[in-house]
């Protein structure tokens, strides 16, 4: 998109580029935000759901009387109530197709399925109702199924009774180039590589308020999509969409997971259309573990072919990833996808032959997670590098150095289509290791003396798709976004997009772009967000699409604006509309020493004093656009590839740990980011980013992790206590350095930052410890690099080497 | 031995920021449904219920406390201070700490907030400036946005800034 705006502010930018301060935290500090649990509305009711308390079974029956007859209890709901209501739709024709009800009909298929809904008078009812609708549900079990490999084994007990087994589907290309990679190498290895169940886990849990109000649904819903949660609801309550209007107030971080729409985003506003009453929905922290969705179970089997200088000729990785019982909208497949398109990373490495399934279990549907796939990728790529510089006694860091792209090697197409725009992958590597050299010394030198614990260090280079398309993730809606700028008669200019913000600071960012667009001040700029009826239509926050999305629409109506606004000045300044400059907040006729005409006049002229526009000009300053990356792709091209992102960030990440050979436990000592997400916005914002995301990436690599039962697909998790959230202590002190690439083909060269943090450490946190522990032979493949599975993976060495000297203590 | 009768409601007396609260609740009401619910203030967030994340740390009788593992009737003839009161009354300053986090980035989508703020007002900074004891402290409050780090910044400088004021009081 060429914008002449584009130009004018990356040369006299006045806030874009600076760390403006956050316009998003007066409220939460002060305790005066306004989040989905803080809504109250008169007469309103609560809901709590009753869910399965089986992985897989048939519900037999679901007696209510008792808690109908509870005091404060007003209704219970049960799938046979909601029979107006449509089916989630199946959108991806490649997939299996689940035909999801909002509520359980008679088969649950993991534990925490949503099968009845209680509404009272106050929570604490409502709660006690759900327990005696639980007490009086009966079921047949069913065989379980509790991961990939009990999911894909022949005869194994069948999810969909409608599908040939539990694949939801199975893409496998064939490269013959890959072929000839494995008939010519010295040596090939086979591996499989594993990554963990885990989620977003939002602090805020997610939440549902509706009320109807003369023909209007409003739902306030902590979803990251409102637009779509409008289009979904309308859908399946069989409404007109401008009848149904999703507000999300402020939001408590959201990670991906509040992307989805869920049943209880269809089902409250039912209820509350049905009771005429408003209701709310506040999901507790135990439904949370098993009702939102999780995330990164992935399996790995690759084949790597390789010769004995450490030359990498050629892989071949089977992607496997567990969808648990699939019951979600958008469908949670898209992920293991983006893992393959992005797992050779910043590395020029054509020879990849990624094959892609997914498959159902009796487990929580897998859905979105910051990152989206892209960790589980870095992980399998750092992993195979690592192993083969072993193999072939080749330096680790000039392995990597042989293979990362190079200055001038972009825009570089991957082994998937994805076209790498621009960026700085050797760069970024180079700055990294510089700084990473002193602080390695530091380390080994303060633990010299400790014959207990040996220092290692691990790398990543990675590729993060920002703004990627949405069609391929939800079959349905594509990668645009649209905003609206409005100056107002008294010069105020309010900002109006249908992106979201949980977080990021996208209000303070939007105000910024405004700002340097319209030549005023942040403070001179109302943005609005989150609201249907108050924004065009947007597709939310995710896929680190925010920067790029605001920046391309409101620069796009702010231009329009502009011209309007140009024309009326230059009528009221008796000018030529060329002679017209926009100077310190205000038109004047350049080279002239007459009176400036202020936006107020501006303004003014365009909604009140009519009188003084321009003969036949239509009143009114108020312009949008909707902005579309126009090289972003939606459909697989002919060969089946597919440039699915507007633009590629990267960067590299390195850490030093220390390992205590006796214990196991691992610390960070140092943990190094060089990122380039182009033209930066706001720094300390993008930083922030980066902090947020490489604590999520630790959390993965070290602690998280949702365990099931494997005999009854049953969870092993039902609080903070044994799913282990990072706290202060845990999360290192991150250094980080920045290059800015700037996105050839986007407004002002922007990229996106939101995910890019999370890619790194799992890759890094196993490299480096494998390289402590390397005169073991340990050579870690999957997280969380807990002390119980360093200990493990030192005993597995030592019974390998038969016991023999130099065995672990 | 003394038998308790089982009761379901109770009166409770509370101040609340100074404000004196009385109420009839049910004895199972959790202290962070009544701050939120009864006297209003929704200051005070949810993230667990378990006693685990912080998000609904308080201040009782001056002590930090988490809402969601006491029971409103536990905090009869108590005091109570909500993140509602640490700004200064009757203006749009905010309290060095607050303005600290401000100044920090050390707040993202700002849930948590509130829960560290109350752990901080609560201690004595004398006792918890060392770099491994504000960890410590800190590490009861979980935040899933920042990774903590511009946290730690935040209340490194509200805490020398305090230092260097001679002592001004931070409430």
């Amino acid at each position: 998109m060429s914008l002449d705006i584009d130009s004018h502010i990356r040369h006299s930018s006045r806030y874009v580029g600076r760390s403006v301060p956050r316009r998003e935290d007066r409220g939460p500090l002060t305790g005066r935000g306004r989040y989905v649990a803080d809504i109250k509305l008169p007469g309103m009711l609560e809901v709590v759901f009753a869910r399965s308390t089986e992985a897989h079974a048939r519900i037999t029956g679901i007696d209510t009387s008792e808690a109908e007859a509870l005091e404060g209890v007003v209704a219970v709901f049960c799938a046979a109530d909601l029979s107006d209501v449509n089916t989630f739709p199946d959108y991806i024709p490649y997939i299996g197709a689940v035909r999801q009800r909002p509520l359980a009909e008679d088969r649950v298929r993991y534990v925490g399925a949503p099968y009845a809904a209680v509404v009272a008078v106050d929570r604490y009812i409502a709660e006690d109702g759900a327990s005696l609708v639980a007490a009086g549900t009966t079921y047949e079990p069913l065989p379980t199924v509790a991961d990939l490999d009990q999911a894909l084994a022949s005869g194994a007990p069948k999810l969909y009774d409608h599908w040939e087994s539990n694949c939801s589907f199975d893409v496998a290309p064939h490269k013959p180039e890959v072929d000839r990679a494995f008939e010519e190498a010295d040596h090939v290895f086979t591996e499989t590589y594993v990554s963990q169940r885990q989620t977003g886990l939002p602090m805020e849990t997610r939440g549902v308020v509706a009320d109807m109000v003369d023909g209007t649904l409003t739902v306030w819903s902590s979803t990251q999509s409102p637009h779509m949660v409008r289009t979904t609801v309308a859908l399946m309550l069989g409404m007109p969409e401008p009848q149904v209007r999703v507000i999300h107030p402020a939001i408590g971080g959201g990670f991906g997971t509040k992307t989805h729409i869920y049943p209880e985003d269809v089902v409250v506003p039912w209820i509350a259309r049905r009771l005429a009453t408003p209701a709310r929905w506040i999901e507790d922290r135990m439904e949370n573990l098993v009702a939102s969705v999780h995330a990164r179970e992935q399996r790995h089997d690759v084949e790597v072919a390789y010769d004995a200088d450490g030359t990498i000729r050629g892989v071949r990785c089977a992607s496997m990833l567990d969808m648990g019982s699939g019951e979600i909208f958008m469908p949670g497949t898209a992920p293991v996808f983006v893992t393959n398109a992005c797992i050779t990373g910043g590395y020029d490495f054509p020879n990849m032959e990624a094959r892609t399934i997914g498959a159902v279990t009796n487990k929580t549907p897998a859905g979105a997670y910051r990152g989206f796939g892209i960790p589980e990728g870095a992980f399998v790529m750092e992993r195979i590098i690592d192993r083969v510089a072993r193999l072939t006694g080749t330096d680790r860091a000039d392995l990597r150095r042989r293979m990362l792209l190079r200055p001038g090697q972009t825009p570089y197409v991957m082994h998937g289509g994805g076209r790498l725009d621009s960026g700085s992958h050797t760069e970024s590597f180079e700055r990294a290791l510089e700084m990473s050299a002193p602080r390695l010394e530091q380390v080994r030198k303060r633990h010299a003396g400790d014959p207990d614990v040996r220092v290692g260090v691990g790398y990543a280079n990675y590729v993060e798709p920002t703004s990627p398309s949405y069609h391929l993730t939800t079959g349905h809606w594509g990668g645009g976004d649209a905003a609206t700028v409005r100056v107002d008669p008294d010069g105020s200019v309010r900002v109006a997009a249908g992106l979201s913000a949980f977080g990021q600071g996208a209000e303070t960012t939007a105000a910024q772009l405004a700002a340097d667009a319209l030549g005023v001040s942040p403070q001179d700029v109302t943005v609005v967000l989150g609201d249907t009826e108050r924004t065009p239509y947007g597709l939310g926050s995710w896929g680190s699409r925010g920067a790029m999305m605001l920046t391309g629409s409101v620069l796009l109506a702010s231009e329009r604006l502009l011209d309007k606004a140009r024309a009326i000045a230059a009528h009221m300044l008796e000018a030529a509309e060329a002679d017209v400059v926009l100077e310190d907040g205000a038109f004047h006729v350049a080279g002239s020493s007459r009176p400036s005409v202020s936006w107020a006049e501006v303004g003014t002229a365009a909604w009140v004093r009519v009188v003084d526009l321009p003969d036949g000009m239509e009143a009114g300053l108020e312009t949008s656009g909707f902005y579309h990356p126009e090289n972003l792709q939606h459909q697989l091209d002919d060969t089946g590839k597919i440039n699915a992102a507007a633009s590629w960030s990267n960067g590299t990440h390195i850490g030093i740990v220390s390992v205590r050979i006796s214990t196991g436990e691992v610390t960070i000592e140092d943990y190094i980011v060089v990122h380039d997400c182009g033209t930066v916005i706001n720094p300390a914002l993008v930083e922030g980013q980066v902090h947020g995301g490489v604590a999520q990436g630790i959390a993965g690599a070290m602690y998280e992790h949702f365990q099931y039962d494997p005999d009854t697909a049953y969870p092993r998790f039902a609080s903070f206590m044994d799913y282990l959230v990072p706290t202060c202590a845990e999360v290192p002190h991150m250094e980080v350095d920045h290059f800015e690439s700037p996105a050839p083909e986007q407004p002002l060269g922007v990229k996106g930052c939101g995910e890019g943090g999370t890619v790194g450490p799992p890759a890094v946190v196993a490299g480096a410890v494998s390289d402590a522990l390397s005169e073991w032979g340990v050579d870690l493949t999957e997280c969380p690099v807990t002390p119980v599975a360093v200990r493990a993976a030192l005993r597995a060495a030592e019974a390998n080497r038969g016991g023999g000297s130099g065995a672990p203590p | 031995m003394t038998i308790i009768e089982p009761i379901s409601e109770a009166n409770v007396e509370v101040t609340v920021n100074g404000r004196p609260h009385r109420h009839r609740v049910p004895a199972r009401l959790l202290l962070s449904d009544y701050i939120r619910d009864t006297v209003g203030l929704t200051g005070t967030h949810l993230g667990c219920e378990h006693g685990y994340c912080g998000a609904c740390t308080v201040m009782v009788n001056g002590d930090a406390v988490r809402s969601c593992l006491m029971l409103a009737v536990q905090a009869d003839g108590a005091e109570v201070r909500t993140v509602e009161d640490l700004a200064p009354a009757g203006s749009d300053a905010l309290s060095p700490m607050q303005q600290a986090f401000h100044d920090n980035h050390a707040l993202q989508c700002g849930f948590c907030t509130a829960g560290f703020l109350m752990t901080l007002e609560s201690v004595d900074p004398a006792e918890w400036r060392d770099p491994e004891r504000l960890v410590e402290l800190l590490s009861g409050n979980l935040c899933r946005c920042t990774g903590y780090q511009n946290i730690v910044a935040a209340v490194t400088e509200a805490w020398n800034a305090y230092d260097g004021s001679g002592g001004s009081d931070d409430g």
